[in-house]
């Protein structure tokens, strides 16, 4: 079954292991996933003034792409470009008004083919009919769990996954999120379908430090330890992910972590789609294993080729 | 002319009210238009027709021109329909033969345009002129009343109102779901701002109550269903079976001995546990032991029968069954409490997954000298003493984006309360109350809560908590100071949480079978929130305590004897007066279709099946209109207000 998928930005660059674990996973659940045509980054914020709506075109120009390729739902993996999309859509489905200035911009589109300089003009209004799905939504509401549970190869009973939601998929509360921000189970249900057992941590819903690793990677890595310490307290074999921004402070930041707090002795992260397609048979060498600063393969069970990094 | 072909003699009188009508109708010409208009022989303008001056003219002009009906151009009906209904009474006319033409609210009030105003005040009064004309000469319908009150719930409310009622001389049915009387208030440690023990003060009602000859106490009991009208209500009540003869059963407690189900103890808020067979507490009134079905192994004595074998007296018997029987009554006080909001909705503080994160009636217990720690206050997890205790107010309230946007009122005073009694019990502890405001409005209230922080030395912080939650043994609390702007991170042993109160669960589908309304958070509507607060809009149902929003125990007490007083108003009566602008059907017109059974909000109207035509109960019709709209054969044409009415006055607008 073809199904619209848009992987974002980071997806082709920093974190290619979220994206080819996503194609690995769906393939293995009968989906192929299709990306909108040219499509462009979602603007990875979405605007909060409420007069400055450009910032609302490059999503509502995915969201029409997808409807111009006749499709009435996108899946994300990444839970930025998620709660772009999502409330992009949102916004406009409840506002006549903005969804017309919007499509005043995206009407006036031109596009310029790099090779063949050809122009094309006359594009169509976006009517606001795409829906914005997450992948755990989508599992949850379309495929349902016990189809994935029919479909597990590999027993992962033995383990236990900490979920971490981060903020962008549950908020802000409502209709943008998947679940209750203050007391959500998808994930968890998620997890419980692939056979993995699911350690409860109270810090699932606490900021990473998001892009204050960048100004201020102090305050960042004292956030983001207290998320490693809670899970590995309440006896995680592993963390379990969809932000490729969690990931980076969660995963990739945890040399600053060690350094700042020496009893730390690390914690292997994972995105939901790699453990994912790992639970349902796909082989190692196409997750992106080997691309995490704290390799994930030892706890895994993937010995052979164990490089634990330094 | 009228419908009895007799020529009417019709005054008009315009008020100017101060410059609320006159600042923008031209009164003087709206009284000049009506002069000569068909069947008007009088019209006139005045400053304030409803001062004693304008009434005494209207008075006189009737019987200087011989009047028979007159049309006050004023202010709308709901404020002086009554007033000019008896001044033509006075002048010996039926109150009928007055209409009230709305120029205030409808017109002046709503417009600018002085011209345009003035054309519309004339129509407004000649379409008046139009209904009176036809207009019937009605006496109210007149109905007896059943001297006898129920009253729905036995908390403080509860039991107060069916005091006050059985010292008036009236008899009371006081029904109760729980085994026993007393509600929450028996669950209470000690009360604000004096101290008295809940128990203390609330024991010897809840005797009083059971000894009183007018009082018939129905515990395990519910409220199915109410018809009728005010006066004369048929209640429906539903007997859970006991299992346990009230009157035999001699408290020995040795069937609860030999019970071998264990399950948690409503009373205690679960901090305890019961047996299937149980008393609720030692003072339950009545005092007898209660065998809860849905616990008990079964009834079958194949099954288990331990119970039934121990007891001397015989009072068990597993034979008791559901009834359903019938009272009638004349009114109903609705004194059903409140509930408290459920703390999973608060995922942040943990939901219920932590065991020493618990609610202000929980903590209640705690302190009680009859709870399950027997006044010692120790955590439910371990049993230790907690040494730091944090309290939470406005869970839940006072937060329209994520839960209740009102203030619960209580939980200020018992937060204060609460942390004061922990001093009391562990002085070496440590008590701090996160607040957004205290609010202390009552007698000795303040002085109250500035004792718990000068005296007691409690920390009150002012700021909310954003987070609970457990790491091995501690929770810990985050939190902040918004006078400093400091985020707080703080280690508690114990948390209690001043949950919002809610409405009972459960109440509201009896009170939309009652057609009482409640507002936007459930809470039961007044009649109207400052003159007639203990009253509900349906007539005969009167509101005490916390059904109808958060109170505190004296207020609730008020509240309850305020109800009993307009009981009494009503039991006082001779005969209650009903309005007569019914809906009557025109049997030779009516084709027995049900369209009016259907659409009838107040159950007025049946189908008589025999005759094929509707039957009307005109003590129950409140001549809302909507049959006499829904009829397609014109049976049902409202009294003063039919069809032929509705057209002339449609005409005389649409004529200018």
């Amino acid at each position: 079954m073809k199904l619209h998928y848009y992987p974002g930005c980071t997806l082709k660059e920093k974190t290619t292991n979220l994206d080819e674990s996503t194609y690995a996973a769906m393939k293995m659940l009968g989906y192929e996933l299709v990306e909108p045509e040219n499509w462009t980054c979602c603007g990875a914020e979405f605007p909060l003034n409420e007069e400055k709506i450009v910032g609302l075109a490059a999503p509502a120009r995915i969201l029409r792409q997808v409807e111009m390729e006749g499709g009435d739902k996108v899946v994300t993996a990444c839970a930025f470009c998620f709660n772009v999309l999502k409330q992009t859509h949102i916004a406009l489905l409840n506002d006549p008004l903005k969804q017309k200035r919007i499509n005043a911009y995206l009407k006036d589109d031109i596009r310029i083919d790099p090779v063949t300089k050809e122009r094309t003009t006359d594009f169509p209004e976006y009517r606001g009919d795409v829906q914005v799905l997450h992948l755990l939504e989508f599992i949850q509401k379309e495929i349902g769990y016990e189809k994935v549970r029919s479909l597990i190869r590999r027993d992962l009973g033995n383990l236990r996954a900490a979920p971490y939601y981060g903020c962008r998929l549950l908020r802000p509360k409502g209709e943008t999120g998947i679940d209750e921000p203050d007391d959500p189970s998808i994930f968890e249900e998620f997890l419980e379908s692939i056979g993995i057992g699911v350690v409860d941590f109270p810090f699932k819903q606490e900021c990473c430090g998001s892009y204050l690793s960048v100004s201020l990677p102090d305050a960042a890595s004292e956030v983001s330890y207290r998320i490693l310490r809670s899970a590995k307290l309440n006896g995680a074999d592993m963390v379990v992910l969809s932000c490729p921004l969690c990931y980076y402070n969660l995963d990739r930041r945890q040399d600053r972590i060690r350094e700042k707090f020496l009893e730390f002795t690390g914690m292997p992260v994972l995105f939901f789609t790699q453990i994912l397609a790992w639970a349902l048979g796909v082989e190692a060498e196409i997750l992106g294993l080997d691309q995490h600063f704290f390799d994930p393969r030892p706890v895994l069970g993937i010995t052979d080729k164990a490089e634990v990094a330094s | 002319m009228n419908g009895n072909g007799k020529k009417k003699r019709i005054g008009v009188f315009v008020c100017h009210c101060g410059v609320n009508i006159a600042g923008v109708v031209d009164v003087e010409r709206v009284a000049k238009a009506l002069e000569g208009y068909s069947g008007v022989s009088f019209s006139t303008h005045y400053i304030y027709m409803c001062s004693e001056p304008g009434q005494n003219m209207i008075l006189e002009t009737i019987r200087e021109e011989k009047l028979d009906s007159i049309i006050v151009a004023a202010c709308s009906p709901t404020l002086h329909e009554k007033t000019f209904q008896s001044v033509i009474e006075l002048a010996g006319l039926n109150p009928y033969q007055v209409e009230i033409a709305n120029i205030r609210e409808q017109d002046s009030w709503v417009h600018s345009d002085k011209e345009k105003a003035t054309l519309k005040a004339i129509k407004i009064v000649k379409s008046m002129v139009e209904k009176v004309l036809q207009n019937e000469s009605l006496e109210p319908i007149r109905v007896g009343v059943t001297r006898r009150a129920l009253v729905i719930g036995a908390g403080i409310s509860g039991i107060q109102s069916a005091l006050d009622i059985a010292d008036h001389g009236y008899e009371v049915l006081l029904v109760e779901k729980n085994p026993s009387i007393g509600g929450h208030m028996i669950q209470l440690s000690e009360t604000f701002p004096t101290l008295d023990c809940s128990q203390c003060i609330m024991t010897p009602k809840m005797v009083e109550a059971s000894r009183h000859p007018n009082i018939r106490i129905l515990t395990y009991h519910e409220v199915e269903s109410i018809s009728g009208y005010v006066g004369n209500f048929k209640v429906k009540i539903r007997k859970k079976p006991r299992f346990v003869d009230p009157d035999k059963c001699t408290m020995c407690a040795d069937c609860e001995d030999v019970c071998p189900q264990i399950v948690s103890d409503e009373f205690n808020m679960g901090l305890s546990f019961r047996k299937a067979i149980y008393l609720p507490f030692p003072q339950a009134v009545p005092g007898t032991y209660t065998l809860d079905i849905e616990n008990c192994l079964g009834l079958l004595p194949i099954r288990c029968g331990k119970c039934k074998e121990v007891c001397e007296p015989d009072a068990i018997n597993y034979d008791d069954q559901e009834t359903v029987f019938e009272e009638e009554v004349g009114a109903v006080v609705v004194s059903t409490g409140y509930d408290l909001y459920d703390l999973n909705h608060l995922g942040e503080f943990g939901g219920e997954k932590y065991e020493d994160v618990i609610n202000g009636l929980e903590f209640e217990r705690i302190l009680s000298a009859s709870g399950p720690t027997g006044g010692e206050v120790r955590r439910p997890s371990d049993g230790k003493v907690p040494k730091n205790v944090v309290f939470i107010q406005c869970c839940g309230s006072r937060d329209p984006e994520n839960h209740n946007p009102y203030c619960s009122k209580i939980c200020c005073m018992y937060t204060s309360k609460h942390a004061m009694l922990y001093k009391h019990h562990v002085p070496d502890g440590n008590a701090t109350v996160f607040y957004i405001d205290v609010r202390t409005g009552g007698k000795n209230f303040e002085e109250f809560y500035q004792r718990t922080i000068d005296e007691d030395q409690v920390l009150y912080v002012r700021g909310k908590v954003s987070k609970v939650y457990k790491e091995g043994d501690k929770i810990i609390v985050w939190g902040v100071d918004t006078l400093t702007g400091r985020k707080i991170e703080m280690e508690a042993d114990l948390v209690v949480l001043a949950m919002s109160m809610v409405q009972t669960d459960g109440v509201n589908e009896l009170l939309k079978k009652l057609r009482i309304s409640s507002d936007a958070n459930g809470w039961l509507s007044e009649a109207h929130p400052k003159l007639r607060p203990v009253e509900s809009l349906n007539a005969g149902f009167y509101l005490a305590g916390c059904a109808h929003g958060p109170k505190d125990i004296p207020e609730t007490v008020s509240q309850a004897s305020a109800a009993v007083a307009k009981v009494g108003d009503l039991f006082a009566q001779e005969q209650l007066l009903h309005e007569p602008t019914v809906v009557p059907v025109d049997e030779d017109l009516c084709s027995g279709c049900g369209i009016c059974v259907t659409i009838c909000p107040y159950s007025a109207r049946e189908l008589d099946k025999e005759k094929g035509v509707v039957k009307v109960n005109e003590v129950l019709c409140e001549g809302c209109g909507a049959c006499a709209a829904a009829c397609p054969s014109g049976a049902a044409q409202q009294r003063n207000q039919t069809d032929d009415q509705i057209f002339s006055m449609v005409r005389a607008i649409l004529r200018g």
